[in-house]
């Protein structure tokens, strides 16, 4: 996008102070988002973004500073500015570019600008009438596409060259029951890193609304939650947010390497059941949290996060490994050329264990099975979390009884990872936005249905 | 790029009319970590939004790429982009208003007369004095930025506007630790005129907070008398700020449907829209539409008087828009609060016979739906008994229905503060809510 000769003029202007480290991060982005309610379409909006973000370092002190033009002598200017912030004769880093890698590891086969806006929206009017379709108790559906075409050039100073292009989709759907008395909301939001073939081979677009329309009209007739410490199954797929949550941010470098977590120090400890094995990969074919480079220009990986309940690594951004002493892990991420880069998730989840789904509530005398998981939040300091339960049951005698509704879980990371005591063999995944301080990213959520002994919940429904 | 040139092409492929929304920003944003300069971003931004009407319905388009070569894939990304809508709502361009209101104190060039040098050593002396206020405080992450944003809205209708605002934050987040227990609090004090920055106040305030919580467990669940504190207040007003919208009502969303005239909220609530607030970077004279500006009181000693509305909902009612037309969601507020009363914070917690202060909610993003008002959410603060702190709790629940909450509100206190988003509250008192820890 920016020829090569500027950037090595970029990042050798960086270099002029006692600075170790220059990065050039460029970003040219295509994004079609359109929106359904009330049965019509109501918006659709393309967006060309197109940015560059120069990152210059010392030890693990970095400095960052961005702009949308590429032109030569403005990017002169910002890469000295941001290199006064390390005043100094320099180092004398030698470098080149070579040959620029292009990443290739997540094929798509149809990309979104072979499409017509025609054909794109017509997802949403057959997911409003789906939705629609599955009973009168449904009043309204908002739906929303989105597709992307993000490319990014990344090179640095130690030699890294590399351009990767990251396609991806999603459709969200909301679908709301009402009453004379109250309105509830389901949601599903399947996506991926994938073109528009994501829509005939990959999503079943009636069968996605059809789910978001029952969770709406079972919680429109769901009793208000009780509340109380009691043992919680929570089901795959989007149930894995809990350990994105309670555990996965504490263990990004990000508040880790600062002391900041409550699993800062703990490598080689039980952080977790015996039971519970973790991990986070960046590199599943076409998940929405993959790409082949990380945002640092590093090829992602696959990292063992925890193994039968022992941690075995952290994620780990390149400048927080300097600071942690530590080899990064290629995490490395970040929202757009707004945001420097630190250790972020990709596609994180807990593994398959021996149990099946069966067998985990009928082992249950009395708790609550929380089916669908809405969005939480951590506060990696402390290792509290929360997060709010979109469709949930009471297990009564192990047997799934009413459906009840208001749930929330809270709880500690580290006590909940110990309390962890049945891991099934239904290992899915879907999707979320995660927001930190590079921004926000896709990242895939993921566990086989789990049961943990005891959590507290919080519901309208009275004490248990 | 040239703006005639995009209403010329425009015009001569059909978009009736077509408006631009410009904006221009500049960012400088600074973290010290351990005495170190731990983060250190500047910026310089441009970006465009565009709408055109083509055959009675918007088209939109945004771009970061602003060179006169673009300007065929504006108007050809326009007309596809209309092309595909069937949405019947009548969409607008607007004419302008005769008079928009001159707001002071939109920017503030002092800001930059401070060096980045000074910017850094009172960020440095920020983090060293919350350090300094108590040994069980075992790490400080301070920081400062400031940002300014200058907008041009221009159209086919002959439209000309222009607005400079900037806007400056500093603060910190503190870590406590005891040896037993870890808590953090999270202070700052926001404002476009440096002088406000009292870097002694925000260390006492930070540091008391962090220690405050050190220790804190869950307290037995049952219903208990509520003291919101004004943090708390604001952060679960932001999500439920959609009921207010015209759009959320007209499509059926909005449990205030209605309800104009009917008490929403007990008569200590009044909530207002205030465009014209000193010192805040969302006051202005006019909305991304173009129209002028109100200050409203859209909940008037608990009765609800109105919405929020755009040019296309405020058509549909058969009145004027109140100016509230934003991008990104179509409607929003400017600066949005809860009244301040008169009761002082210390009377509210001597008032509480057996009640719980919440100084921190979490999870607002997802534990509140204002669709239906519920929300369940994770809650900090302090235990109260007979009006005297008994001890600090934490992770326990809270749930309600933020109606009934409005009005159940006993008393309002005079503390109002604005969060990050210029969303506001005083800290309130509330008749009970439900608790659940132990």
């Amino acid at each position: 996008m920016l020829e090569k000769s500027i950037i090595k003029n970029v990042l050798k202007e960086a270099l002029t102070t006692n600075a170790d480290f220059a990065e050039v991060f460029i970003e040219d982005k295509f994004q079609t988002d359109a929106s359904l309610l009330s049965s019509k379409i109501q918006g659709v909006n393309n967006s060309k973004e197109f940015g560059i973000g120069v990152r210059v370092a010392k030890g693990y002190n970095s400095v960052y500073g961005y702009t949308n033009s590429p032109k030569e002598e403005d990017l002169l200017k910002l890469a000295n500015d941001l290199a006064q912030s390390f005043p100094g004769e320099p180092v004398g880093i030698e470098f080149s570019l070579e040959e620029m890698k292009v990443g290739d590891l997540h094929k798509v086969k149809i990309l979104p600008s072979e499409v017509s806006l025609d054909e794109k929206v017509e997802l949403l009017r057959r997911a409003d009438k789906a939705a629609r379709a599955y009973s009168d108790e449904i009043t309204q559906v908002s739906t929303r596409y989105q597709d992307y075409v993000q490319k990014v050039w990344i090179a640095n100073s130690e030699g890294t060259y590399v351009h990767d292009t990251r396609v991806r989709t999603r459709l969200a759907i909301a679908a709301i029951a009402s009453d004379a008395e109250t309105k509830q909301t389901g949601f599903y939001g399947p996506g991926g890193h994938y073109g528009f073939e994501f829509y005939s081979e990959n999503l079943n677009i009636e069968e996605a609304a059809a789910e978001s329309a029952r969770i709406a009209v079972e919680m429109l007739h769901a009793d208000e939650c009780p509340s109380g410490k009691m043992p919680v199954v929570i089901d795959n797929e989007f149930g894995g947010v809990i350990f994105h949550e309670a555990c996965g941010h504490s263990l990004e470098a990000t508040s880790v390497a600062k002391g900041a977590s409550v699993f800062s120090g703990k490598k080689g400890e039980l952080i977790a059941n015996p039971l519970v094995t973790a991990i986070d990969d960046g590199t599943i074919p076409n998940a929405w949290g993959s790409a082949t480079y990380d945002d640092e220009g590093n090829l992602q990986k696959r990292r063992v996060l925890i193994k039968d309940g022992i941690l075995t690594s952290y994620m780990i951004d390149k400048l927080n490994a300097i600071r942690m002493d530590d080899e990064p892990t290629h995490s490395g991420r970040r929202e757009s050329y707004r945001y420097a880069p630190t250790s972020r998730m990709t596609n994180t989840y807990i593994d398959n264990g021996e149990s099946t789904f069966e067998e985990i509530i009928a082992a249950t005398k009395f708790g609550l099975y929380a089916k669908k998981m809405g969005g939480g939040s951590v506060n990696p300091v402390t290792g509290d979390f929360n997060f709010a339960v979109a469709e949930g049951y009471i297990i009564r005698d192990g047997k799934i009884a009413e459906a009840v509704k208001g749930a929330t879980l809270v709880g500690t990371g580290s006590e909940t990872l110990l309390k962890v005591d049945m891991v099934g063999n239904n290992l899915a995944t879907a999707q979320g936005m995660c927001g930190s301080l590079s921004g926000s990213i896709p990242t895939d959520v993921g566990q086989p249905t789990i049961r943990v002994s005891e959590i507290t919940v919080g519901g309208r429904g009275g004490a248990i | 790029m040239n703006f005639d040139k995009l209403f010329e092409l425009a015009k001569s492929k059909g978009i009736e009319d077509i408006q631009v929304y410009f904006s221009d920003n500049s960012e400088f944003d600074i973290t010290i970590f351990k005495g170190e300069l731990d983060k250190y971003t500047i910026a310089s931004t441009q970006k465009l939004s565009v709408k055109g009407i083509y055959k009675g319905k918007m088209g939109t388009v945004t771009t970061e790429v602003l060179t006169d070569e673009i300007i065929e894939f504006v108007v050809d990304s326009i007309i596809a982009s209309a092309k595909t809508i069937d949405s019947e709502d009548e969409v607008f361009i607007y004419e302008g208003d005769k008079e928009y209101k001159k707001v002071e104190g939109l920017f503030n060039a002092s800001i930059y007369d401070v060096p980045a040098k000074d910017k850094i050593a009172d960020v440095t002396e920020l983090e060293k004095k919350i350090m300094a206020k108590d040994k069980r405080i075992i790490m400080v992450q301070a920081f400062y930025g400031d940002g300014s944003n200058n907008v041009t809205i221009r159209n086919s209708k002959g439209l000309k506007l222009q607005k400079k605002v900037n806007d400056a934050m500093l603060g910190a987040q503190v870590i406590a630790n005891d040896g037993e227990d870890q808590r953090s609090a999270f202070e700052y004090i926001r404002s476009n005129d440096y002088k406000d920055f009292d870097l002694d106040s925000l260390a006492d305030i930070a540091a008391k907070k962090a220690v405050a919580l050190l220790g804190a467990k869950p307290c037995e669940s049952g219903e208990y008398e509520i003291l919101l504190t004004k943090e708390a207040s604001a952060s679960l007003l932001t999500p439920h700020i959609s009921m207010f919208s015209a759009e959320s009502v007209q499509k059926g969303i909005s449990l205030l449907k209605g309800k104009v005239g009917e008490a929403i909220g007990s008569k200590n609530i009044t909530i207002v829209d205030d465009p014209f607030m000193l010192k805040s970077a969302k006051s202005g004279a006019f909305d991304d539409e173009g129209v002028a500006t109100s200050y409203k009181e859209l909940v008037k000693e608990g009765l609800l008087t109105g919405y929020l509305h755009n040019l296309k909902t405020a058509k549909k009612d058969n009145i004027k828009s109140t100016g509230n037309g934003f991008m990104g969601r179509g409607i929003a507020p400017t600066n949005f609060y809860i009244k301040p009363g008169e009761l002082k914070y210390d009377d509210a917690v001597k008032s509480l016979k057996k009640g719980i202060i919440i100084t921190d909610l979490a999870g607002t993003h997802s534990g509140a739906d204002p669709i239906s008002g519920n929300f369940s959410l994770q809650a900090s603060g302090f235990l109260v008994e007979n009006g005297e702190i008994v001890r600090p709790v934490a992770l326990i629940t809270v749930a309600g229905n933020y109606l009934d909450l409005l009005k159940d509100v006993t008393n309002v206190c005079d503390d109002l503060k604005f969060n990050f988003g210029y969303i506001g509250s005083p800290s309130l008192l509330v008749k009970s809510l439900m608790v659940s820890g132990l």
